[in-house]
C-alpha cells in the first residue's frame, strides 16, 4: 500500500541509502498528509538537496580533489514517445534493465505531473523538422524515489524514413570514482606558475568564513575594510581570510562583493521603479559608469537594456 | 488603505501596515515560481519597505534554487517576515530554509498568526 507507514520508511530507507553511496540526485515524492513521517520526507528531500548543491560547489572550487563522477541519463525516443535506446548509465540510474525499457512510453518512467508536462509539450514538439529546447522532468525509478532534472530535448529527422525523434539527455553529478592517482591537479592547473594557495581551515575558520559571507551579503550597500582590517576584526589573519575565502566559495572577498551587489541591482533593476543611477548608489557602486561596466560584464548588457 | 493580488502560486493583501502573503496549494515551488512570486511581491510594494507575514501552511515543497533565490533576490525591501507554519511538515521546511540561509532581516516562524503579528508589530516599535 503506498500510503502505508511501512511502505513510505522504506522509501525512506531506499533514499537514505543512495545517499549513502554519494548519489544525492534522488529525491522522495512530496507528500499530502501533513504527520511526522511526511516532515520527514520533506526535511530528507532538503537535506539531500544542500548536500548536493555543496558537492557540486565543492567541485568548481577546489576541483584538484575533489572526486567527481557525471552519469548520463539519454533515452531516444520514436515520434509516438516510446523510448527506442538507452544507455547504460539511464538504466542503473532508473534501476532497471534496458528491455524494461525498450518499446514502452516514457510516461511509464515519468511522475504524475511530468506526464502530464509531457503530453502537452510533445505535439508541440513535433511540430518542427528540428527543434532543441530544456525541459524539467521528474523521473521515477523502479524503486520509487524521484529523479528531477532539465533535460535537453532535441528533436531531429532520421535521414532515411523521415520520422521524427527525440533525444532526451541529462548528467548528473556523483561521488562515485575519485580522479586516478597520478596528479591531476598539475594537469588542471591553466594559468602557469599560478601558486596553489592552500589553507587548512579548522572549524573556527570556516565558520569565521562563513560569518564574513553573511556579513557581506546583509550589508551590500557599505563598502569593506580593508583586507587586514576585516581578518582582525573577525578574528581572523589576512592570509587565511584571502585565500581560505576563496577556498571555500571559489571567489575572492572582493569580488564576491560586486556579484552579490549585482545581483541585488539586477532585481531593483527589473522590478523597481529606481533610476540607474539610484541603484548604482543604493548598491554600493560610486559611479554608474563603474556600475554599468560591471553590470555588463557579468549580464552580457548593460542596465538599460535589462532595464527595457 | 487596502490592496490585494493574486496569481497561480499566492495570494497578497496588502494594508498600511504590513503585506500578508497566503501561498495556495500548487505541486511545489521552482525558481520560475519563486521569480513570480518575488516580481509580484516587489510590484505592490512599490519601494515601500514594510513587515511581511508569509502563510506557507499550504506549501509542501519549495526547491533548492527557489529558496536561494528568495533568500538572496527576494529579500529586499522586507523590513521583518514571520511564517505561518502548521507543523510538522512546513515547520521544517521554515526551520530548515532559515538554518541554511544568512537572514538580512529579523524572521522567525509561528504556528498562531496572532504571535506572527505581535512579533511584526514588535519589530516596527520595540
Amino acid at each position: 500500500m503506498p500510503n502505508s507507514d511501512d511502505f513510505r520508511v522504506k522509501r525512506i530507507h531506499q533514499l537514505l541509502l543512495e545517499m549513502a553511496r554519494g548519489n544525492f540526485f534522488y529525491s522522495l515524492e512530496p507528500e499530502e498528509k501533513n504527520d511526522n513521517i511526511a516532515s520527514l520526507v520533506v526535511m530528507l528531500n532538503m537535506v539531500n538537496e544542500e548536500l548536493r548543491d555543496s558537492f557540486i560547489h565543492q567541485g568548481f572550487t577546489n576541483a584538484h580533489h575533489t572526486p567527481q563522477y557525471m552519469i548520463q541519463l539519454s533515452l531516444l525516443l520514436d515520434s509516438n514517445g516510446r523510448i527506442e535506446m538507452v544507455t547504460n548509465n539511464s538504466c542503473s540510474l532508473l534501476k532497471c534493465l534496458p528491455n524494461d525499457l525498450i518499446g514502452k512510453p516514457l510516461n511509464d518512467i515519468l511522475s504524475k505531473p511530468s506526464q502530464k508536462k509531457w503530453n502537452q509539450k510533445l505535439p508541440k514538439l513535433l511540430k518542427k523538422e528540428y527543434h532543441e529546447t530544456v525541459l524539467k522532468l521528474e523521473f521515477v525509478s523502479s524503486k520509487g524515489l524521484l529523479l528531477t532534472k532539465d533535460c535537453n530535448i532535441t528533436v531531429f529527422q532520421n535521414l532515411n524514413t523521415k520520422e521524427s525523434k527525440i533525444l532526451l539527455d541529462t548528467v548528473f553529478f556523483s561521488k562515485g570514482e575519485p580522479f586516478p592517482k597520478e596528479k591531476a591537479a598539475n594537469k588542471l592547473m591553466v594559468t602557469k606558475g599560478t601558486k596553489d594557495h592552500k589553507v587548512r581551515l579548522s572549524p573556527k575558520d570556516i565558520q569565521i568564513m562563513r560569518d564574513v559571507h553573511d556579513m557581506i551579503i546583509n550589508n551590500l550597500e557599505n563598502d569593506l575594510p580593508r583586507l587586514k582590517d576585516l581578518a582582525l576584526q573577525m578574528g581572523t589573519n589576512e592570509y587565511k581570510l584571502k585565500y581560505g575565502f576563496k577556498q571555500m566559495y571559489g571567489i575572492t572577498v572582493f569580488r564576491f562583493l560586486t556579484q552579490e551587489r549585482l545581483r541585488q541591482a539586477k532585481t531593483l533593476i527589473l522590478h523597481s521603479q529606481h533610476s540607474l543611477k539610484q541603484i548604482a548608489r543604493m548598491t554600493g557602486f560610486k559611479s554608474i559608469t563603474h556600475f554599468s561596466r560591471a553590470f555588463k560584464e557579468k549580464y552580457g548588457l548593460p542596465p538599460s537594456q535589462v532595464r527595457r | 488603505m487596502k490592496e490585494s493580488h493574486e496569481n497561480a502560486y499566492a495570494v497578497y493583501l496588502l494594508t498600511d501596515e504590513l503585506l500578508h502573503i497566503v501561498y495556495k496549494r500548487v505541486p511545489y515551488i521552482d525558481l520560475k515560481a519563486a521569480q513570480v512570486i518575488v516580481k509580484d511581491r516587489m510590484m505592490l510594494q512599490k519601494g515601500k519597505e514594510m513587515p511581511v507575514l508569509c502563510d506557507i501552511r499550504q506549501v509542501r515543497k519549495v526547491d533548492k534554487p527557489a529558496r536561494d533565490y528568495f533568500a538572496l533576490e527576494g529579500s529586499l525591501w522586507i523590513r521583518a517576515l514571520a511564517f505561518l507554519v502548521d507543523p510538522p511538515v512546513t515547520d521544517v521546511i521554515s526551520s530548515i530554509y532559515l538554518g541554511t540561509h544568512a537572514q538580512k532581516v529579523p524572521t522567525k516562524s509561528f504556528i498562531k498568526k496572532t504571535e506572527a503579528l505581535r512579533f511584526l508589530q514588535y519589530q516596527e516599535s520595540p
